[in-house]
């Protein structure tokens, strides 16, 4: 397992000293059973659809892309992560060709129209209104499960 | 990404997150948290490999079944990084000086050359795929390195793009560049290998010396924002080396 004090020099030391948001009372929400959930993904790799506006640098704001939508581009300030991956398939940082067949096994109960993007250089807690307007906004659309996918 | 979650959570919506870095997930204790020792960039694990993608969201879902959380649990499986990197690093002695840059136009000319050779593939690249990630900085491929070189030049062009800054836009132009050659070489030759591209690309390509050639030129640049690049490595690839790059302190991290 690779942890942080076995990390290169530069990298270690960053995410050493990441000043790290907590919260008083960890929030929890109960599950809807498996067929009933709709699944929305919120990547923090700053894609956005081709002809956006590109994120920057340390953005607080979000971008929406279609479950359809395949030309994406990335805008991440970042470089320390690998590039080739996403570029040879979307499905391995964004899984949405999965969850549609997982959808179509009933191993979910369904994929959301619409999918997020944050600037994952930036500070969470910087992000918080933006991240309330999507909570919003995936609620107004059926949405009850939210998964999560870091670059 | 564990602090969107608990914002999620906290407006009613349930939450499973994967993550790389154990120790973050274990401090901010988001409601369901698989970790991943993967490489950064590839949380789904493998590329084209569908199966492999379905474990990985399959083990993450599984966490919905927990009753009580914050709950954190390893993904089973390992995806080796080298000598704890999480991505690609330069060797730390692969530094240029500007005396080593020699003449901009004969650079940029061979790499021009280099770009013609590979675009027959990149396009078959693109056709395969269905889809290219070049083009976030929305200028057209024979321009890219041109661009660059106006800097390596001593120049801050103004910016083609409205709305987006020269330098701004020159990290998006050194991406799509680099995305042109490795979406290539990925697909033409079948190879999934993230040092073996990295190391390709940065150590043997024109393009590669290109970029080496700008991070020369902004580690003596009086400009603070292209200072800053290269001190916090957004440019080159630098966070995951022995050390930070010469000439600069990493003050920037």
């Amino acid at each position: 397992m690779t942890r942080i004090f076995e990390m290169p020099a530069v990298g270690r030391g960053f995410i050493s000293d990441l000043q790290l948001p907590t919260f008083e009372d960890p929030a929890w929400t109960t599950p809807v059973p498996t067929n009933q959930r709709r699944v929305s993904i919120v990547s923090t790799a700053a894609v956005s659809q081709r002809g956006d506006k590109p994120f920057s640098w340390l953005a607080k704001d979000h971008r929406t892309f279609h479950k359809n939508d395949r030309d994406l581009v990335m805008t991440h300030v970042a470089v320390e992560f690998d590039r080739s991956a996403w570029q040879q398939d979307l499905n391995v940082i964004i899984p949405l060709d999965r969850l549609e067949e997982m959808a179509q096994d009933g191993e979910i109960g369904s994929v959301a129209d619409e999918h997020y993007s944050f600037m994952g250089a930036a500070d969470p807690v910087t992000m918080e209104k933006s991240a309330r307007a999507v909570a919003d906004q995936m609620k107004r659309e059926g949405v009850n499960t939210v998964f999560l996918i870091p670059i | 990404m564990c602090g969107l979650a608990h914002y999620f959570e906290s407006d009613g919506l349930s939450t499973v997150l994967v993550g790389f870095v154990r120790e973050h997930m274990e401090a901010i204790k988001p409601a369901r948290g698989l970790f991943l020792d993967f490489p950064m960039g590839r949380g789904m694990g493998k590329p084209n490999d569908p199966e492999f993608q379905k474990k990985v969201i399959r083990a993450a879902f599984d966490l919905f079944d927990v009753e009580t959380g914050p709950v954190l649990e390893d993904f089973p499986e390992t995806i080796p990084v080298r000598d704890g990197r999480m991505g690609y690093a330069l060797p730390p002695e692969l530094v240029l000086s500007t005396s080593d840059i020699g003449d901009v136009d004969s650079l940029l000319a061979d790499v021009q050359a280099e770009m013609d050779a590979l675009l027959p593939d990149y396009e078959a690249a693109a056709a395969s795929r269905g889809r290219t990630t070049v083009g976030a900085s929305e200028l057209a491929l024979k321009d890219f390195a041109p661009f660059i070189s106006e800097f390596i030049r001593g120049e801050i062009p103004k910016s083609p793009r409205k709305g987006l800054p020269a330098i701004p836009l020159l990290k998006l132009v050194v991406e799509d560049l680099e995305a042109y050659y490795t979406e290539t070489r990925t697909h033409r030759d079948g190879i999934d290998d993230l040092e073996l591209i990295g190391k390709w690309f940065w150590e043997e390509t024109k393009a590669g010396r290109l970029l080496l050639s700008l991070e020369a030129i902004s580690i003596v640049s009086d400009n603070k924002v292209m200072l800053q690049i290269v001190e916090m490595s957004l440019m080159a690839p630098r966070f995951w080396s022995e050390g930070p790059l010469p000439g600069t302190s990493a003050a920037g991290w």
